[in-house]
């Protein structure tokens, strides 16, 4: 059986699943087979049917399967982009979120509007808080340094606004993304001082009221001080 | 998703931002539902006005039959104000909770004693055991009408262990509770005996519930690992099958609350790997 068929069977067997456990089993298989390609040694790419089957499995209200489907779609990395953002429906909530902690985890750039929107608009602190930790590792790497620089501004100045959400869950999140994201600022200017003064009013017990946020940020700034 | 609500306010008027004036002012009111919404959000906000106690405590009066079809529970009010008092933490509150305590209404009883249990409350152990006091046979019974017990014994048990006076009667008096034939009640009685005497042997029943085959159980069991803050449970928090936001309370819990290994870097970096 050649590869292709192979994902065919086991997309086939998504589509069939008839019970919530039997979905999740299937997804479970797809996502593994999927994560578990040798991608770059072949040279294929993940097949786009089975990235789409794993997109339409985060809207199907099935946290266990949605689960095993984000996962499958961040080992896949920045092949599996394209299908979240295509596949992204307005009016199903719950997949949403779903898509956004893929995108926050895959980091590609390709997602920091949905991730901006996400970590100031959404109503659910678990989308934002996933959204803040992809805001502070997206991957730049590629870029041409204006749009490197241009990516850095916006994730911080997001970041800055998710510094006062009211759920103490965001803002731990937040001080963990500053620490991810600081070390890259560079050519940002002003850009590691900016990040530093979020991380003191986060760890300063008259502006923050959780004292596992006073912690987390001071982790980060004595980290930062001593790489 | 499925999942717990990310927080207990009501659902009809979520999020929606008032000032502590507008607060005041709902609660005056004789608009129940404005009532309600103001007293959670006075107990959210922690309100260190003044007014806020005895506007708590005049609602605590309140008394409203259930709403049939708006879903809005019976003496709404009152259990909304016994709830905030406990979050703003104002001790000379006491006495009147203490009298909640003894109300018909269970649901009432059972928002006053964890109210108790927040402030800490020494004077409320004895009226506490006394509710608990007929064991599994009386207080911890079902009724014959409703899927309830004739007590709120979770929130009684957990009263106790969150006041933290550790005397034998107290102790006795929680100890049946641990062969309670609800997981629930076994994991609130673990925890409060874990917390009143730091016997390790409590906390491997509260880990044992963490493998519980239902859901509803292991995200119990999550909450009063982190009430405890016993930090020897943080790999089966890590493992347990329940969502990453109730196993992030958990260790928050743990970092918080508890001491000495693991450190609290590996807590936090546990709690990175959540995110």
């Amino acid at each position: 059986m050649n590869s292709s068929d192979r994902f065919d069977a086991l997309i086939a067997a998504v589509e069939q699943a008839d019970s919530a456990g039997a979905l999740f089993q299937t997804t479970r298989t797809l996502a593994t087979a999927l994560a578990s390609q040798d991608l770059a040694a072949t040279g294929d790419s993940p097949p786009d049917q089975a990235l789409a089957c794993l997109v339409r499995i985060l809207g199907f209200n099935n946290p266990g399967a949605a689960v095993a489907a984000v996962e499958g779609l961040m080992a896949c990395g920045p092949a599996a982009v394209a299908p979240l953002l295509e596949g992204l429906d307005d009016h199903n909530y719950g997949a949403r979120a779903w898509a956004v902690r893929a995108l926050a985890g895959i980091g590609d750039v390709r997602g920091l509007d949905l991730l901006e929107g996400a970590l100031a608009n959404d109503v659910g602190p678990s989308v934002r808080r996933a959204a803040a930790i992809g805001l502070g590792t997206l991957q730049v790497d590629g870029l041409a340094p204006q749009e490197r620089r241009a990516v850095q501004q916006r994730a911080l100045v997001a970041l800055e606004s998710g510094a006062q959400d009211g759920e103490w869950v965001v803002r731990y999140a937040v001080a963990t993304a500053m620490e991810r994201i600081t070390p890259r600022l560079q050519e940002l200017e002003g850009g590691r001082h900016r990040a530093e003064s979020i991380l003191h009013r986060l760890a300063d017990e008259g502006q923050e009221e959780a004292p596992v946020v006073w912690l987390r940020a001071r982790l980060a700034l004595s980290r930062l001080s001593c790489p | 998703m499925t999942g717990p609500r990310e927080s207990d306010a009501p659902l009809t008027t979520a999020g929606e931002p008032i000032t502590e004036a507008e607060a005041h002012r709902r609660l005056r009111s004789d608009d129940p539902s404005l009532q309600y919404y103001a007293a959670w959000w006075l107990g959210k906000m922690r309100s260190p006005h003044p007014d806020t106690v005895p506007l708590l405590l005049a609602a605590l009066q309140l008394r409203q039959p259930r709403e049939v079809g708006a879903g809005v529970e019976r003496n709404a009010v009152a259990r909304n104000a016994a709830r905030a008092l406990g979050k703003v933490g104002d001790g000379r509150v006491v006495p009147e909770l203490l009298a909640a305590l003894a109300d018909e209404d269970d649901g009432l009883r059972e928002a006053a004693a964890r109210a108790l249990g927040e402030l800490r409350a020494e004077a409320a152990v004895s009226p506490l055991c006394e509710r608990l006091a007929s064991g599994l046979e009386g207080a911890g019974a079902c009724r014959p009408d409703s899927p309830k017990l004739q007590e709120p014994c979770e929130a009684l048990i957990e009263a106790l262990g969150d006041i933290g006076v550790t005397r034998e009667d107290v102790l006795a008096t929680i100890a049946p509770f641990l062969q309670h034939e609800r997981p629930l009640i076994r994991s609130a009685a673990a925890r409060a005996l874990l917390q009143l005497t730091g016997d390790h042997a409590f906390g491997e029943q509260l880990l044992s519930l963490l493998e519980h085959p239902q859901l509803q159980v292991r995200r119990a069991a999550l909450m009063d690992l982190g009430a405890v803050g016993w930090r020897v449970a943080l790999d089966p928090i890590r493992r347990t099958h329940a969502e990453n936001s109730l196993k992030l309370i958990a260790l928050r819990g743990l970092v918080e609350r508890g001491s000495g290994d693991p450190s609290t870097e590996a807590l936090l970096e546990a709690m990175d790997e959540l995110l």
